[in-house]
């Protein structure tokens, strides 16, 4: 037992001496090693400064590329619009070519301007048996057409719209210089059962004219005809070829089926409209019109966006056939 | 057993001019033949459009085991007191007596693939030549724990229309004066993504009448919910202060539910209530388990066709259907039934089978008037269905629009009704 437990205390005394020696080399080490990490800190901070003034350096550089290239830029800019002034014809607007996508026939056109507002007065004659406007104008046939622009259509208190016009304006249809345009062109392209009973002015100078009339009466009018989200289209007018395109009726069966799960089959039309016994060309041009997103109500819009020229042709044929 | 678009289409329509026919009257002795299962969104449609477009040269068997079918689109109605539950119920007879379809009210029991024929509880089986699969969801067991069916009673799920819907119906109107409802939301994916927080906003709407002081707890393991945006305004503006969210941020997720006790312990808190609506995880209808159609908890179709990935002659629609991103609506399983019946009678008849096209619209009722609307236009692709476009209500929009949309959202009830039973 004795013998065992002076061997315990030698190994025990041992063990402090080594571990003495190897605290005092630790420190030691330790402290090396500090030593040694900040250094290579320096070193980094050295580097990385060097490497900043280098960014530095490289952004000048930069700075004095592009400032050169905008000054290149200018005097190009100079040049052509020199080149341009001194070409008396300028780049003409090149013909829409008969390979263009048909879609492309009715086409956006943001660059609607108002025309003469005195002519408009006279063009405005054959809209005054039903629509007054000035000082004084009240709702007779038709509403009187005072602050028109900007307000929602078949929103104007007082006046009995169809239930077509109600519905438009409560899908968000508003009377800009756009809609008012497409409305007056074809009024029944815009709202399929309006009461104004009235074919549409189809000469375009006659619109912006009468436009500029309307507008005087306009209380804030709204000169922003690109401002208005639903109205990006000019007008529904359709070129002969699309509505020429005859229509497969067996794919129209199978399309149609996609709109029956709405729109009842028996023509009922609460809540949504009816879309029996409808006329095909009138069926084409408003199947375009939200297309062009010129009508407004968003699940219309979604369903014909993915119809092309010759599957609403299909689904009108369909429809036509089965009536 | 994996078909492309392509090479189904075209199988199809070369097998219906020359090889089928001799086939079709082995199997059937006479008319090819289709059997449907399950009288829903899906199988309804599916029927009725295989009936109506072959002019009598396809037979038309449905399979639906009730009588009167409640539709369980639009039940937040009934539970919100707007809608009767008679405006919610429809039948099966204008299916059989105009469109000669051959109505069997049974339960489908399983489905013979060798054989091709479906079994009956009632005994005896059906031979189809090509199978339409409606049987929409069932419920994961334990997804709710504490809860499975025995319990449905104490706390309803009302996620299959009809007697739930009632139940429902009757537990909220009978809280006690400043009762608290539980609503256990289900984690994605599941039928009718708005239709917990339109049942939240139609529950809302009755208690604010009768009981304004009672409060709406839901339980959701869900980040985010469908129309979240347009939800929270509406609950904000119309019932502010009665309605609390906990996501799963705060535990929403960690639900166990003792329905003796009627206590839901969210996340170790533990809540006493008056009524608790689970709704439970969802999956496939359970027969489609049962015949190896699924993968997971739904099953794969090809959404050229809606046929099954793993059986060429079964299609299957609508919410046990997994075919990418269309949600599990109505009016999704509706769609389609079209492209669904197009093929098929293709396959059988060699009538002309055109690209398929798919969309879904779902309207919810936040209270009297205020409806908004959310949808999408679809197209499939060799891996799924795809969105194309879509667009959803906005917040703030005027009162006049939110009311035209509801009025909008019962002209679709009415149109997708009479598209199903005729």
């Amino acid at each position: 037992m004795t013998s065992t437990s002076g061997i315990f205390a030698s190994v025990l005394g041992g063990a402090a001496l080594v571990l003495g020696i190897a605290y005092g080399w630790t420190a030691r080490d330790h402290r090396e090693q500090e030593l040694g990490a900040l250094t290579d800190r320096i070193e980094q901070l050295e580097s990385s400064n060097a490497a900043l003034a280098d960014q530095a350096a490289r952004q000048d550089d930069l700075l004095a590329i592009v400032t050169e290239l905008e000054t290149a830029l200018a005097t190009a800019l100079d040049e052509a619009e020199a080149a341009r002034q001194a070409t008396p014809v300028a780049l003409a607007e090149p013909e829409p070519s008969a390979a263009e996508e048909p879609e492309t026939v009715i086409a956006t056109a943001t660059g609607l301007e108002f025309g003469d507002p005195e002519q408009g007065e006279a063009v405005f004659a054959q809209c005054r048996s039903c629509h007054q406007i000035g000082q004084g104008a009240t709702d007779r046939i038709g509403p009187h057409l005072n602050g028109i622009f900007g307000r929602r259509a078949g929103a104007h208190d007082g006046f009995n719209y169809s239930d077509d016009m109600a519905m438009m304006g409560s899908d968000g249809l508003t009377w800009t210089i756009e809609t008012l345009n497409a409305y007056l062109e074809n009024p029944k392209a815009l709202v399929s059962r309006t009461r104004m009973n009235f074919a549409g002015l189809k000469d375009a100078d006659d619109r912006a004219d009468i436009l500029a009339y309307l507008r005087q009466f306009s209380a804030s009018p709204q000169n922003i005809p690109e401002a208005a989200p639903t109205a990006q289209a000019r007008e529904v007018e359709l070129a002969p070829e699309v509505l020429a395109i005859v229509g497969d009726t067996d794919y129209g069966e199978y399309l149609a089926s996609e709109c029956t799960t709405c729109h009842q089959q028996d023509g009922s039309d609460q809540g949504i409209p009816s879309i029996t016994h409808w006329p095909t060309e009138d069926f084409v041009v408003a199947m375009h019109a939200y297309k062009q997103k010129l009508r407004p109500h968003p699940v219309m819009q979604m369903m014909a966006s993915r119809l092309s020229d010759e599957e609403i042709a299909a689904l009108a044929a369909y429809f036509a056939e089965s009536e | 057993m994996k078909l492309n678009r392509r090479v189904f289409i075209g199988t199809g329509m070369a097998a219906a001019s020359t090889l089928t026919a001799p086939m079709v009257h082995a199997a059937s002795h006479g008319k090819p033949k289709v059997v449907v299962i399950g009288g829903g969104a899906g199988g309804a449609t599916a029927a009725r459009y295989i009936a109506k477009d072959s002019d009598g040269e396809i037979d038309v068997t449905l399979i639906e085991p009730t009588r009167s079918y409640y539709t369980c689109f639009f039940s937040n109605l009934y539970l919100g007191g707007f809608w009767d539950l008679e405006n919610l119920s429809h039948s099966y007879g204008t299916l059989a007596s105009d469109y000669g379809i051959n109505v069997v009210h049974d339960w489908a029991t399983g489905i013979d693939r060798d054989a091709k024929t479906v079994a009956l509880a009632g005994g005896g089986s059906v031979p189809y030549d090509r199978l339409i699969l409606s049987p929409g969801i069932d419920f994961v067991e334990g997804s709710v724990p504490g809860w499975d069916l025995s319990a449905q009673n104490a706390m309803p799920h009302a996620y299959k229309g009809g007697s739930q819907t009632e139940l429902l119906k009757a537990q909220v109107m009978a809280m006690p004066e400043g009762g608290t409802y539980v609503m256990v939301a289900p984690p994605n994916p599941y039928r009718c993504p708005p239709g917990p927080y339109e049942r939240v906003s139609m529950v809302a709407h009755v208690l604010k009448a009768n009981n304004p002081t009672a409060k709406i707890i839901i339980a959701d393991p869900k980040e985010n919910f469908s129309k979240q945006g347009l939800f929270e305004e509406g609950w904000q503006k119309h019932y502010s202060g009665m309605i609390t969210r906990i996501g799963p941020d705060f535990g929403g997720g960690n639900v166990t539910v003792d329905p003796a006790a009627m206590t839901v312990d969210v996340d170790g808190e533990l809540i006493q209530a008056d009524v608790v609506n689970v709704i439970p995880a969802q999956k496939a209808g359970h027969i489609c388990e049962a015949a190896g159609l699924t993968e997971g908890n739904w099953a794969p179709v090809d959404g050229a066709s809606m046929v099954s990935r793993l059986d060429e002659n079964i299609h299957i629609l609508g919410d046990a259907s997994n075919q990418g991103d269309m949600p599990k609506s109505g009016f999704s399983a509706n769609s389609q039934a079209k492209v669904a019946a197009m093929a098929v009678r293709g396959a059988l008849t060699g009538s002309r089978v055109f690209p398929a096209k798919y969309s879904n619209t779902c309207w919810s009722l936040i209270a009297t008037d205020d409806g908004v609307k959310v949808g999408a236009a679809y197209e499939p692709n060799e891996e799924k269905i795809a969105s194309v476009s879509s667009f959803v209500s906005q917040t703030g929009e005027d009162a006049a629009l939110r009311k035209a949309t509801y009025e909008e959202s019962i002209g679709w009830y009415e149109g997708i009704t009479s598209d199903m039973f005729g």
